[in-house]
């Protein structure tokens, strides 16, 4: 059927667009972008990093923590799975695969650091490499 | 955006909406659930992380069942924000009951942040085969 385009529609479709390059990270600041699974959290503990990420429902063998230089990669498959000959009410979980790579603000200490998985938060303690801390110079 | 990245997004963490005020400091979440229900009995899903085995409280009053999960918030308090993505908080969800489950036989056990509520049916109310004579 012919229609005619209203400018209306002209309207809704330049919002769309606006809408997926907000929520795309294209025009971000960075090289890895905000939203995808999972959401990570970045705190400083003196002159360690600590990343803190939910991943609810997975085992420890599924998680794979990797690092290079300044860039930090989480991949996993998290499975949700229920009894066979089960009938659906309500799905909010999902099953997924990840992979995000993260860029930190600092050089890491590779052999310092320890990443531990509890009650569903994967905790990563992450020193700053030696190479990486400001060092004071003597004045004589 | 592809459709293969759009699936992969996290849902946004939802604050709970509730005219009563909550006892504990803090935000709260509704954790995500999923219930399934099988020939004996009905499963929820929970995601709760953060919330350890002795942190968890479930109430059942009438046909009402209140899951309460509390997180700790000591590891948190000397740390300094660098670039966060999600809050944390509680977690608080309620669902009523129907009155096919056998509430004196309520199961729950948490794993690795996942809360799993079994409520099994009152035998009675599981379907049966009728033979044909």
């Amino acid at each position: 059927m012919f229609r005619f385009s209203s400018a209306l529609d002209t309207l809704l479709a330049l919002q769309d667009a606006v809408e997926a390059a907000r929520t795309s990270d294209y025009f971000g600041l960075s090289t890895t972008n905000r939203g995808s699974y999972p959401s990570i959290n970045l705190f400083q503990d003196g002159d360690d990093v600590i990343l803190m990420a939910e991943v609810p429902g997975m085992k420890k063998e599924d998680i794979q923590v990797q690092i290079k230089d300044n860039l930090i990669t989480i991949s996993g498959e998290r499975k949700v799975d229920y009894p066979e000959e089960s009938s659906i009410h309500r799905l909010e979980r999902r099953s997924l695969k990840f992979n995000r790579t993260m860029k930190l603000p600092s050089k890491v200490n590779i052999d310092q650091v320890k990443a531990d998985y509890q009650n569903g938060i994967l905790k990563v303690v992450l020193p700053r490499a030696e190479s990486d801390r400001p060092k004071m110079i003597d004045i004589h | 955006m592809n459709k293969e990245q759009k699936e992969i997004t996290v849902q946004e963490k939802k604050e709970v909406q509730t005219q009563s005020e909550p006892t504990v400091p803090g935000k709260v979440y509704l954790p995500t659930t999923d219930i399934v229900e099988t020939d004996k009995e009905l499963l929820v899903y929970m995601d709760m992380p953060g919330v350890s085995k002795d942190k968890l409280k479930i109430q059942l009053e009438k046909n009402v069942i209140a899951i309460e999960g509390e997180i700790d918030a000591t590891p948190y308090s000397d740390l300094k924000p660098l670039y966060t993505e999600y809050n944390i908080g509680h977690f608080s969800r309620r669902f009523e009951l129907s009155n096919e489950i056998d509430q004196a036989a309520i199961n729950a056990g948490i794993n690795d942040g996942v809360l799993l509520l079994t409520l099994p049916k009152i035998p009675e109310k599981q379907p049966r085969s009728i033979a044909v004579k």
